[in-house]
């Protein structure tokens, strides 16, 4: 389909989640009500490796108003249910069953008619312990003589197709192993004049959505079970859990209301096995809401140790690229093989490379799992890759903007998989980047001596989960207004209104026209997952094509009645045209139903492949992220203290659809980057999490802003983006690491390679250089 | 064991009986159905469960409802006259200064104690008042927009 | 949490029998700030609160002859906004822009941040420059001590379980004197401080030597602590690269830091050092100036 002309119906800053939010009525998991729910309250193990001996609750059971006690022993033996899961492989439990394999992973679970009674019962609970030696940090994770944190890891039948071929290697604790090759890079190096090799590394970040996770499950006397939980993909949660219960899938009902915030915290199963395995038991409905200190056991933002090695020509032409990269993926594989092959195919950047040979390890560690983050994979290879090409520019003595240009994809530039990259505005988000930082000018000299300035630029690019599918239906309603059934979960993106604006300005009505109408997996139609940035382009074209179904429906009813043929006929505006006349929605539809009433559906899918359906040529992903972000940064000599002035993002967007959703994705993204760059990290010491609390887990702060973010759209529209669209949620964020560590080292000739960039490790640079 | 407290809740009186080790703002959003104000860190740093007590910002998390006792309490319900929006509810709407909006209650109320104080505070004074609250999803720069046009009519 | 009961003395005496009779199983609630974050873990589980918010008394900062006096119930932003303050320390008022967040500085109490204990704060360590002493009431009618002599180990201070503090009293400032304070965060802005540093002098207006030298440091030791080599590196001089860099070390050197989230001792010895040089410079400028 040939793309379209901008969407018109978002363009004042409207947004359909406002008036709830702004006013406190906007329903979120923990202010729903539910009558008769017990609280459940989860046991969480103190050490980080050990064997489960006993598990004994005879005295929990005694505390007055506890319903029931979960443990192991309900695993194993219980309700004939499925004991292990998980997205990848099967290796997580409800509780832990025989062993415990991260500080925080949980052992059992109260439900109590009182927080209070729950919480004291959990406390009465008596589990004896086998220390094991922890495994901390993937390095060690290797290592032959390693402690395993799986003596076995159980695969699916129908697991993901992009990760089918890879698979645990046994007796290790290498979870995945995944090889990207391209060329000899032997020979690579060898044609190179100058080869450069450094390590890179990142902690350990949790996402610290403000809503912690919660699920309600409340079973129905049939034997059907509502829940409602704070997930981003609820239909592959719902696949979790009818294999966990045994349960056809049309018995388990996931309605999700708003969430406080997800950024990837909250896709695939956390808590809601465990609600729903307690509400089982208990036979009474059962919430459960973690504290802060959970969610930080519940999921993190995978750790990274990035060996790369760059072999460039004489006039500075990349040429080889040989990466290891180790991602920590804790006690459970959950999503982690999929970060490790994204983070992979990124490892060369948004750069030309004749010979790449790139390993991606997914490593089990005894820490909680990490899943899925704001970036997936490509924040941690693009902090290594980025951070390179600053090393490389500064030691050949090229301007790394030069530099970047010089080697960056165009269009039709071949990407390291051999397919074509199409749609790919990379260069001109540098471009616009460099332009807006003044890039090549001059810097202006601060007002205090103590004090030095630096400039930096990174790039990227990254994929979006393919294959995948997103269902979409709308319903037309007798008086013209429409309803909008998706499950793509409103966490704060302003998915309702760019999926409300798209049906609008498909129908040509009003966005007040158009209701969302929130996730209920019973109602809507199928979606695999919000996240991925795969919303807009998967949903909403999705929704788009709903909507022209509606208009071919419109179309042929007047077609009918008045004897026009089809071809004569349009749709305009909200009206239907042929010949002079133009008749409105609501005409149409009385006219075809006799009386003021009856429904029309109209219906759209979206389904991705590896293969283009259009030229069958080899595709990784259904549309690729690019964008560059540079950064400005001062830095106090005396103290190492470092304040970032200025930061500029552009994203090639495809094209805007809701200017105001565009910018809060595009600068949020920024700000979220801007925590992992400089702040954020889990530290441990002994197998023990120092700081799961929002003290000593510092989050950026509205004082740490710059004085200036600057969002910048490239629009290079899509072919199969609804009006040309891409994705933008995590775009923006990836490149602030890099281009705030290559501002600190243009500014005081100090290289820090492993995350965050704090103060101290800038003043001990200087100090001992 | 229960202690009747009386409040003075958005301009009303209530009185409810409540043990005191009861937080104000468990007590606020079940025993009131007022749920604007969200749990976030439970320890006072991330501003969510912000409320007003005699016109003060305080972490309702934090704070005994036995100790808000007498007092006069506001929440983001109360913000609102009727249909009418507060004029920073107006203005957070304008500028686009919330995403997912777990965190915009307590920007909001923390916002009004700061006017209600000094009408017209520089940026320096907006970011001492409101740095201690946290919007993960990052619309710092929206939310200085928004305060600024307020503090500046 | 624990159940407890809720006591609401009118009075010090009251409350201070109150406290006996508990015989350490009553805990003085006033801010409530940090005391309810530890009842909520669990890591204090007193059989009583006492209460005393009712006590009018120990709201007040107010002038008494020369003396500043702090009433214990003074929050952090009746500090921030105070008249008095602003006229006589505006260093006080400055710093307080910049404690924990506003919700904090509404409950938390001066009482309450010294009996506390709580290592990363910032007043403790600027009052105790300004020599300031606080009185404390007990059963057998209260005594006065230095603050510094308050402060035993990290969250140990010399209050016993019958005492209240009531009042921190501030000497007045000698004349041709400034007093400066640095709070150093190595994160964000609203982290926890990474160091205090707090330097007041007194000028000599012939020939400029510093007199009355007073540094102070904050969360580098188990307490707030004075850092009184580099002061000794000042006292009876004029200031000067040389005794500047002199007093710099002395005070990374005397101090006790540890290893934390928020700095290695190394890091936390050279801020110590960098801070004191360009917070003495500083002070010294101003006292010089005639500014006080």
């Amino acid at each position: 389909m040939a793309i379209s002309e901008r969407p018109q119906s978002a363009q004042d800053g409207q947004r359909l989640d406002y008036q709830a939010k702004l006013t406190g009525r906007a329903a979120y998991l923990a202010d729903m009500k539910m009558p008769g729910v017990l609280e459940g309250v989860v046991l969480r193990s103190p050490v980080a490796h050990a064997w489960i001996r006993y598990v004994d609750t005879s005295e929990a059971l005694k505390v007055p108003g506890v319903v029931a006690v979960y443990t192991k022993d309900d695993v194993v033996q219980g309700t004939g249910i499925e004991p292990y899961y998980g997205p990848v492989f099967k290796d997580q439990t409800i509780v832990a069953v025989d062993k415990v394999r991260h500080v925080g992973d949980p052992v059992a679970a109260v439900a109590a008619e009182t927080r209070e009674a729950a919480e004291e019962a959990a406390n009465l609970i008596v589990v004896e312990y086998e220390d094991l030696p922890p495994v901390m940090d993937v390095q060690d994770s290797v290592k032959e003589d390693a402690t395993l944190v799986h003596e076995t890891v159980r695969i699916p039948e129908h697991g993901f197709a992009d990760l089918a071929e890879l698979k645990p290697i046994e007796n290790t604790n290498v979870c995945t192993h995944f090889k990207l090759r391209k060329g000899d890079i032997e020979q690579g190096f060898a044609e190179c004049a100058h080869v450069f090799e450094d390590t890179f590394i990142l902690p350990t970040t949790q996402h610290v959505a403000l809503e912690p996770h919660g699920c309600i499950a409340a079973f129905q006397p049939d034997g059907r079970v509502n829940l409602w939980s704070t997930t981003q993909n609820p239909f592959v949660v719902r696949t979790q859990l009818a294999n966990i219960f045994k349960m056809p899938v049309s018995k388990i009902r996931i309605m999700v209301p708003y969430l406080g915030g997800g950024y990837g915290s909250k896709v695939y199963p956390k808590i809601e096995p465990l609600t729903m395995a307690l509400a089982q038991k208990a036979k009474r409905p059962v919430r459960i809401l973690l504290s802060r200190e959970e969610v930080f056991y519940t999921v993190t933002k995978h750790a990274a140790f990035i060996r790369m090695k760059t072999g460039v020509k004489a006039d500075g032409t990349f040429h080889a690229r040989e990466a290891e990269v180790f991602l920590d993926t804790g006690a459970f594989a959950e999503i982690g093989p999929r970060v490790a092959k994204k983070s992979a195919y990124t490892a060369a950047g948004p750069y030309k490379f004749s010979h790449v040979k790139i390993d991606a390890k997914s490593v089990y560690t005894n820490k909680p799992p990490a899943g899925a983050f704001r970036g997936f994979g490509v924040s941690q290879s693009a902090w290594a890759s980025e951070s390179q090409t600053d090393i490389i520019a500064k030691a050949l003595g090229r301007d790394p903007y030069e530099l970047r240009m010089q080697n960056i994809y165009d269009e039709g530039d071949e990407f390291v998989t051999g397919e074509k990259l199409w749609s790919i505005g990379v260069k001109g988000c540098l471009e616009k980047v460099a332009q807006e930082m003044k890039w090549g000018e001059p810097m202006p000299a601060p007002d205090d001596p103590s004090k030095v300035r630096g400039r930096g630029l990174a790039a990227l690019i990254k994929a979006t989960i393919t294959p995948s599918i997103s269902c979409a239906a709308i319903k037309l309603n007798e008086d013209g207004s429409v309803n909008v059934f998706t499950s793509t979960v409103e966490m704060g993106q302003g998915s309702d209104t760019a999926m409300a604006a798209i049906v609008a300005d498909t129908l040509g009505i009003s966005l007040d026209q158009v209701s969302v109408l929130g996730v209920d997996t019973d109602v809507v139609p199928y979606d695999l997952t919000t996240s991925s940035s795969r919303s807009t382009f998967h949903m909403g074209k999705a929704l788009e094509l709903a909507s022209l179904d509606l208009c071919e429906q419109l179309r042929k009813f007047v077609s009918e009645e008045h004897g026009v043929p089809f071809e004569e006929t349009r749709m305009e505006g909200g009206k239907v045209l042929f010949r002079e006349n133009a008749l409105d929605i609501r005409e149409v539809l009385f006219n075809h139903f006799g009386m003021q009433g009856g429904t029309l559906v109209g219906r759209g899918e979206v389904k991705t492949s590896t293969v283009d359906p259009d030229t069958g040529d080899k595709t990784t992903s259904s549309f690729w992220f690019v964008g560059a972000g540079g950064s400005e940064v001062e830095i106090d000599k005396d103290t190492g203290r470092l304040r970032v002035l200025k930061h500029a993002t552009a994203v090639d967007v495809g094209r805007v659809i809701t200017p105001l959703g565009c910018q809060q994705q595009l600068v949020g993204g920024a700000i979220t980057g801007m925590g992992q760059a400089l702040f954020e990290q889990m530290v441990w010491d002994n197998g023990i999490l120092v700081n799961p609390n929002l003290v000593d887990y510092v989050l950026p702060a509205l004082g740490d802003m710059p004085d200036e973010i600057t969002p910048i759209a490239v629009e290079v529209p899509h072919k199969n983006g609804p009006f040309g669209a891409k994705g933008i949620g995590e775009t923006s964020l990836i490149p602030v690491a890099p281009s705030i560590a290559n501002a600190v080292d243009d500014a005081v000739g100090v290289r820090i390679k492993d995350l965050p960039v704090t103060a101290e490790k800038i003043f001990l640079g200087m100090l001992d250089k | 064991m229960k202690k009747a407290i009386t409040m003075e809740v958005n301009g009303a009186s209530c009185r409810v009986e409540v043990e005191p080790w009861r937080t104000l703002l468990d007590v606020v959003r079940e025993e009131l159905d007022l749920t604007g104000a969200k749990l976030g860190c439970d320890i006072q740093v991330c501003g969510a469960c912000t409320l007003l007590v005699d016109g003060k910002p305080v972490s309702a998390c934090s704070v005994l409802a036995v100790d808000a006792d007498g007092r006069k309490v506001t929440t983001v319900e109360g913000l609102a006259e009727g249909d009418r929006l507060h004029p920073l509810q107006e203005s957070f709407m304008k500028f686009g200064a919330l995403q997912c909006g777990y965190c915009t209650s307590g920007f909001l109320l923390t916002a009004k104690a700061m006017l209600d104080e000094n009408p017209h505070p520089d940026d320096e004074q907006i970011k001492s008042y409101m740095g201690g609250s946290f919007c993960r999803c990052g619309c710092y720069q929206e939310i200085m927009q928004a305060l600024r046009s307020v503090a500046r009519s | 949490m624990k159940h407890f009961e809720y006591l609401e003395p009118g009075t010090v005496d009251e409350a201070c029998g109150l406290l006996k009779q508990y015989a350490g199983n009553a805990r003085v609630f006033a801010g409530g700030s940090s005391l309810t974050i530890l009842l909520k873990q669990g890591f204090l589980q007193p059989d009583a609160l006492i209460n005393i918010k009712k006590i009018d008394e120990l709201r007040r900062i107010e002038e008494s002859g020369e003396d500043l006096v702090i009433g214990s119930l003074v929050t952090h932003h009746d500090i921030e906004v105070s008249e008095v303050l602003a006229r006589r320390l505006p260093v006080l008022c400055e710093l307080e822009h910049d404690v924990a967040n506003i919700r904090v500085r509404n409950m938390a109490t001066v009482g309450g941040n010294i009996a506390s204990g709580e290592p990363l704060t910032d007043l403790p360590c600027v009052f105790i420059t300004l020599d300031a002493t606080v009185r404390i009431a007990n059963t057998s009618g209260g005594r006065t001590l230095a603050l510094e002599e308050v402060f035993v180990d990290y969250y140990e201070t010399q209050l016993q379980e019958d005492e209240v503090l009531t009042h921190v009293v501030i000497p007045p400032l000698p004349a041709h004197s400034a007093i400066d304070y640095v709070r150093f965060s190595s994160s964000s802005v609203v982290d926890k401080p990474c160091i205090g540093v707090a330097v007041r002098m007194t000028v000599d207006p012939d020939g400029g030597a510093c007199r009355e030298v007073r540094v102070g440091l904050g969360c580098v030791a188990p307490t707030p602590m004075r850092a009184r080599n580099a002061e000794a590196a000042l006292e009876g001089q004029p200031l000067n690269d040389d005794n500047l860099q002199k007093a710099a070390r002395a005070a990374a050197e005397e101090c006790d830091p540890m290893d934390d989230l928020r700095g290695s001792e190394r890091y936390k010895r050279e801020m110590v050092a960098a801070l004191v040089r360009r917070l003495s410079s500083r002070v010294y400028d101003q006292a010089r100036g005639g500014r006080s």
